[in-house]
């Protein structure tokens, strides 16, 4: 099961597991927000390698016009696979608190 | 030690019932979820290898996984029987490289490197054999060895 919508202040909604099978769809959404800033992954429960490739193919797009992507909500173990991929460095990532 | 294995083709769509088998054999052994989160992930994507290169235009290969518990160490095994491929060999994406240097391609390999303890890759007979172990935080503070049967 996964979900992508906008939330109630624009931001962009991810929840539940971002497989392989759920690429396409994610990116096809993202692709279709023209500004895209804030992303709410606090229902995101797994991300494959292939799911990490939309986070940094939507951070390409938006860098070239100078603005960024900021991923709030991330919880611990979702954060970490950021972390070993590297993007920590390259996108703004929030942990969720506690 | 607690160890259980399961035998599927190739084919893609067999991943939810692999994960289904990690995610069982995760909580019968009272592990943390959210450990398992980077098995998940290696197994999504060492196994989509296997059915991506597994037996061109003939059927699927054989593939089982095994999971084996040892004290706090998980070791993660998938073999198959397709043509010989080491997805270890694959050339690794230079993750220090700037966001516009980065190819988009590449990272689930790495990934699988950076988040386990070992990863080794051989052939064995008609069989590739991909091992991953990791020492996970539950079983060690546990720390008595025990069998979890």
């Amino acid at each position: 099961m996964f979900d992508i919508q906008l939330g109630a202040a624009g931001e962009i909604v991810m929840a539940g597991r971002l497989d392989a099978t759920q690429c396409e769809r994610a990116l096809e959404f993202l692709n279709a927000v023209a500004a895209p800033r804030v992303i709410d992954l606090a229902g995101l429960e797994y991300v494959a390698s292939a799911g990490l490739r939309v986070f940094l193919l939507t951070q390409k797009r938006v860098r070239a016009s100078g603005a960024g992507l900021q991923l709030v909500n991330v919880a611990a173990p979702i954060h970490d696979i950021f972390r070993y991929a590297g993007f920590d460095r390259i996108i703004d990532i929030v942990r969720a608190a506690g | 030690m607690n160890e259980r294995r399961v035998l599927v083709p190739g084919e893609a769509a067999q991943l939810p019932a692999l994960t289904r088998f990690l995610r069982e054999f995760w909580s019968a052994a009272g592990l943390p979820a959210a450990e398992a989160l980077c098995f998940e992930l290696a197994l999504e994507e060492l196994f989509t290898n296997v059915v991506r290169h597994g037996a061109p235009g003939g059927p699927p290969p054989a593939v089982e996984l095994s999971l084996a518990l040892a004290g706090p160490r998980l070791t993660m095994t998938l073999a198959d029987d397709g043509p010989a491929f080491d997805p270890l060999a694959l050339p690794q994406p230079d993750v220090g490289a700037a966001l516009e240097d980065r190819p988009v391609g590449g990272l689930g390999v790495f990934l699988v490197r950076q988040m386990m303890d070992t990863v080794s890759y051989r052939r064995a007979g008609p069989r590739n054999e991909l091992c991953l172990t990791k020492r996970v935080a539950a079983a060690a503070a546990g720390a008595s060895g025990a069998d979890f049967a």
